[in-house]
């Protein structure tokens, strides 16, 4: 073997180590995310209830407890939220895994008006109680317990993602006419630097109470 | 020459004197040790109000700082006022003040204090929360869920693994080569 092609073999093993380091450290999709929604589940022509789904009379406030969706097996106890300094709303202690919060400061879920649940995507030891909440579909049942004895279920109207940039407050926390409810955890793209880049939203009405 | 029935209105008259001069007395010591009596008017005033204090604490030509810290007002200054021997000072009541009752205090450069207690009643701003909507987005996440992709950290792992065989395999024929010349 010529010496030339020993050099050119040598450079190509160079460059195959460094295709592999970058393979290990961050190549595309070298990291996995919590689910995100699809295309498909945002709203088609702006927010608008769900054709053909039900919509039940409102209820008499009360506080809730406990949020249950059964297709991604949440089942976690509810705590009260308010608003951080800086106007955000405040997120419930990330020490537990298990736990949602409702803004307090608004109606709660069931109520007339924009009831806003929050909760963790994750902590720093793994997946959080809304890990799951951007592969829900439209129709998806959610289910909330009051403090009265009842049970608030609703029906999911679509799934968006927003970068934290632009996010859509009015979208979001705007009052409706009906019992609305919008679940919101951390989404988006993840960076080691900046962290989730954005929020994942879903947006539910009123269709039933137990 | 004296009726006795003037004699014992005067006497009378006296002991009121002494009896409401008494009271007077009384008054400050209702404070303990050297805390004195602190005017504050309104007593009950809206967020936003501009509130006066004053003061004889402090006495004759004395001098003194307010703190109205209780309800984020901060230190005001206090100024002589028309009357000798009464300092008067301001403040205004910050707007996002809750109702209650703020302990206001003056501390004069004689060691005294006096302390006035301030009612903040809901103001023209309507104290309903539920208007009060969140805004931005939540930081409802940290990245503990997230991992790297383990097929394709194999897939890297697999072409160093494999550039280090050829690399050995090179270094080999090289030697090889070394050898047979």
């Amino acid at each position: 073997m010529s010496p030339s092609a020993q050099k050119a073999k040598g450079w190509l093993v160079g460059i195959a180590v460094l295709c592999g380091i970058w393979l290990v450290q961050n190549g595309p999709g070298g990291q996995i995310v919590p689910p995100q929604p699809s295309s498909a589940q945002a709203f088609a022509a702006g927010p608008q209830l769900q054709p053909g789904s039900p919509v039940a009379e409102p209820m008499d406030r009360s506080e809730p407890v406990r949020i249950r969706i059964p297709v991604i097996e949440v089942d976690a106890p509810m705590t009260r939220l308010g608003l951080a300094a800086d106007g955000s709303l405040d997120v419930p202690p990330d020490e537990n895994r298990n736990l949602a919060g409702w803004y307090g400061g608004g109606v709660p879920p069931g109520a007339r008006g924009t009831a806003i649940v929050a909760g963790h995507v994750d902590n720093a030891d793994g997946p959080a109680v809304f890990y799951a909440l951007g592969s829900l579909t439209k129709g998806t049942t959610v289910e909330v317990d009051r403090r009265d004895g009842s049970t608030a279920v609703f029906s999911i109207d679509a799934i968006e993602v927003y970068d934290n940039d632009d996010f859509p407050d009015q979208r979001v926390y705007g009052d409706a006419p009906h019992a609305a409810l919008r679940l919101i955890t951390c989404g988006g793209g993840f960076s080691k630097e900046t962290g989730y880049q954005g929020n994942v939203v879903a947006y539910a009405h009123l269709t039933g109470v137990r | 020459m004296r009726s006795p029935a003037r004699l014992v209105t005067g006497t009378v008259g006296a002991a009121f004197t002494v009896i409401a001069f008494g009271l007077t007395a009384a008054a400050p010591s209702a404070y303990a040790g050297d805390f004195g009596r602190l005017e504050i008017t309104p007593a009950t005033a809206p967020p936003g109000a501009t509130v006066t204090v004053n003061t004889t604490a402090c006495g004759p030509k004395g001098s003194g700082i307010g703190d109205a810290n209780e309800l984020d007002a901060g230190d005001f200054e206090m100024r002589a006022g028309t009357h000798k021997e009464v300092l008067v000072g301001q403040f205004t009541v910050p707007h996002d003040t809750r109702p209650g009752d703020y302990e206001i205090v003056v501390s004069c450069d004689n060691g005294k204090d006096a302390v006035g207690d301030l009612k903040v009643i809901g103001g023209g701003k309507p104290d309903k929360p539920i208007h009060d909507r969140p805004s931005g987005h939540v930081r409802t996440g940290v990245g503990g869920s997230v991992e790297p992709n383990s097929t394709q950290v194999a897939l890297g792992v697999g072409v160093i693994g494999l550039a280090a065989v050829g690399g050995l395999w090179l270094l080999r024929r090289r030697s090889e080569s070394a050898e047979g010349s």
